[in-house]
């Protein structure tokens, strides 16, 4: 059965609700304990098939060249930024599947491999064919994750090649990729990108962005239970908690984005409305780091994770009135 | 441009815009309450209306509360770079 419609639910960890971090668990949230393990996330993957070619793209072609100008900026960075991270990883992943901890594990990541494969696709004919992006490196240029995040991501799978499949190494990748790539940065951006995706009638991004974040729930869960494993097994907890801290670090200075120089409005009302929304999204971030450390075993790292986030946002905003000779417009709305 | 006309300009951006689907507005109009303009699409018509009228940067004492289409036309009149 292929699957390409329908609202993004029923997953075990739904990357597109709402982070609640101050509330208990509730509803399908799972506990720690609860977190399936890597052969039903492949008997998941079986069922969840989906294709780009279903999505049909290029029904969107009319839509996105009737857009204006802001929300043709905003979408085609954030469709930007989620190409160039899902290139990333499928240029990084089979480190990870090389060196897995198990047979299990592998297999797993063999499905989720061929799931990245398949966004680089889907991104990529969406860029081209619905809205008219040329795949080109300053594309590359642009991003702040193949900026900021790509080269650590990449050094840290090349130690996990280097050191012959290092256990350390490879939790310290995983972090990296599942928790903080997946689990922060990309479920941040499905979300608002999906949000705008809808509210400019752009269905095929609506739907194919849904499709993604189906795969990507279940990327994550992977991600939870893996560390979760390395939390428990006591050997890895302080490396885990120690890559967690500097990934976590790395997203908040990614979604400042010091960089790029951002949309600035010069009326007064909208530059309230622009950092209104740009403060949602970093909160959307962080709220997913720290949500995160219940399941996987680390929950008293809530309070550093919550200082080391605001430092480097800070740092961010620093840097980006450093390099543009002028205050970010969350610091000016302030 | 004459400021009358520039006002028209205005009007007619905000009525096209309008996230309840284009029409006609009046100066009296409240932007949020009457054309039902959200937070980003505030931020898409002040980005518009930059580019439209090559806005400067307005002082933070000088900000008014954008509550009708007359206000905006007033401030766009304020802003609207005058030719040398
Ligand atoms: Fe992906
Ligand atoms: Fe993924």
């Amino acid at each position: 059965m292929t699957i390409t419609t329908g609202p993004v639910s029923g997953e075990i960890l739904d990357i597109l609700d709402d982070p609640a971090p101050s509330r208990p668990a509730a509803g399908n949230t799972p506990d720690r304990s609860t977190l399936p393990g890597a052969l039903a996330l492949y008997a998941r993957w079986e069922k969840g098939q989906w294709s780009v070619g279903d999505v049909r793209v290029e029904r969107d072609r009319e839509t996105w060249a009737a857009l204006r100008p802001f929300a043709e900026r905003e979408l085609g960075d954030a469709l930007t930024e989620l190409e160039v991270g899902e290139v990333c990883v499928t240029r990084t992943l089979s480190a990870l599947v090389d060196h897995a901890p198990t047979d299990d594990d592998r297999i797993y990541l063999c499905t989720q491999l061929a799931d990245e494969g398949r966004h680089v696709r889907f991104f990529q004919e969406y860029l081209t064919t619905a809205a008219g992006i040329e795949l080109d490196s300053a594309l590359d240029e642009a991003s702040a994750y193949g900026q900021l995040f790509e080269p650590q991501l990449v050094a840290a799978t090349s130690r996990v090649r280097e050191s012959g499949g290092d256990r350390g190494a490879w939790y310290e990748a995983l972090v990296g990729y599942h928790l903080i790539t997946e689990g922060v940065l990309a479920a941040a951006a499905l979300r608002t990108t999906r949000v705008l995706a809808q509210r400019y009638g752009l269905h095929a991004l609506h739907e194919g962005l849904g499709n993604v974040a189906r795969d990507e729930s279940r990327h994550l869960t992977y991600g939870l239970m893996a560390a979760r494993r390395g939390v428990d097994d006591g050997e890895h907890r302080e490396l885990i908690a120690r890559c967690y801290l500097s990934g976590a670090e790395l997203a908040a200075r990614v979604m400042v984005n010091p960089h790029k120089k951002a949309i600035t409005p010069v009326m007064t009302a909208a530059l309230h409305a622009r950092a209104r929304q740009l403060t949602a999204q970093w909160q959307v971030g962080l709220d997913r780091a720290v949500r995160q450390l219940r399941l996987i075993g680390l929950p008293g790292l809530r309070d550093d994770v919550e200082r080391s986030w605001s430092a480097a946002q800070r740092r961010a905003l620093a840097e980006y009135r450093e390099r543009w000779d002028t205050e970010h417009p969350v610091v000016l709305a302030a | 441009m004459p400021e009358d006309q520039q006002a028209e300009r205005v009007r007619e951006l905000v009525g096209a815009m309008s996230p309840l689907g284009a029409r006609t507005v009046t100066s009296s109009d409240r932007v949020v309450d009457d054309l039902g303009y959200d937070s980003v699409a505030i931020l898409e018509l002040a980005l518009a209306l930059e580019v439209e009228f090559d806005l400067q940067a307005i002082a933070e004492d000088q900000a008014v509360d954008l509550l009708t289409v007359g206000d905006i036309e007033q401030l766009v009149g304020q802003l609207a770079r005058k030719p040398a």
